[in-house]
């Protein structure tokens, strides 16, 4: 089941890639797991969660097609 | 799918003074209209130990920044007796003292347009998903926080 994981602001830094395609993740705990063990430096970072652009406070289960965004804390203005 | 229009913010690069006289002139057919709140977000030339910052350059989650900013209209329109509201940031490099955030909010009277106008700049700078990286005179970079 394929999740598009989307990363933006000073997470590209430790991730060089904005967009990713993950397989076999069903739920964002597990994914972040996977995501630290494949980009280390995400280990340190501070990041907000999105799935389908509405951010979660805890661990949700994924559907194939579900879009998780990694944000760190907003600096527009 | 979603019914409802949502508005795009977002320009390339900065946005020039030219528009926003544009913009006044644009409302004066609206007669109703009493007040005019405007805020203008401009790049500041911070000096950092690393060096100084000579242009920052913006990038987003368009789509969910757009939603969230429905969201946003929405409810200062249900909480202030508001005729319009126009809100626009760059997205790319804009240089220091160039304009990275310009907000428009028309109301029959003084207190909506400015309360709805200072409600809406902290709801943009803390609530939608942009984010600047500040690039200083050394080629260096640096992501800026808000405060």
């Amino acid at each position: 089941m394929a999740i598009e994981i989307l990363f933006f602001g000073s997470l590209t830094d430790a991730t060089t890639v904005g967009r990713l395609i993950v397989e076999d993740v069903t739920d964002t705990d597990q994914l972040k797991t996977y995501l630290m063990e494949r980009y280390p430096a995400l280990c340190s970072a501070r990041y907000f969660v999105a799935v389908n652009q509405r951010m979660i406070q805890q661990t949700e289960s994924l559907q194939p097609g579900d879009i998780v965004a990694l944000m760190p804390p907003f600096s527009g203005g | 799918m979603k019914e409802h229009k949502v508005k795009n913010i977002f320009m390339e690069g900065p946005i020039p003074a030219q528009k926003i006289a544009e913009d006044i002139q644009k409302h004066a057919t609206q007669t109703a209209i009493g007040a005019h709140s405007i805020f203008l977000g401009q790049v500041r030339a911070d000096v950092k130990e690393t060096g100084s910052v000579t242009a920052i350059a913006y990038t987003a989650y368009t789509e969910m920044a757009l939603e969230k900013m429905h969201e946003i209209r929405e409810s200062l329109f249900a909480k202030y007796p508001l005729t319009c509201m126009h809100v626009y940031h760059s997205l790319g490099a804009v240089l220091a003292g160039e304009i990275c955030l310009y907000v428009f909010v028309s109301s029959p009277h003084r207190k909506a347009a400015i309360d709805a106008c200072e409600e809406l700049v902290e709801a943009i700078k803390f609530q939608l998903p942009i984010w600047g990286k500040e690039i200083l005179n050394n080629q260096a970079t640096a992501w800026k926080e808000n405060k």
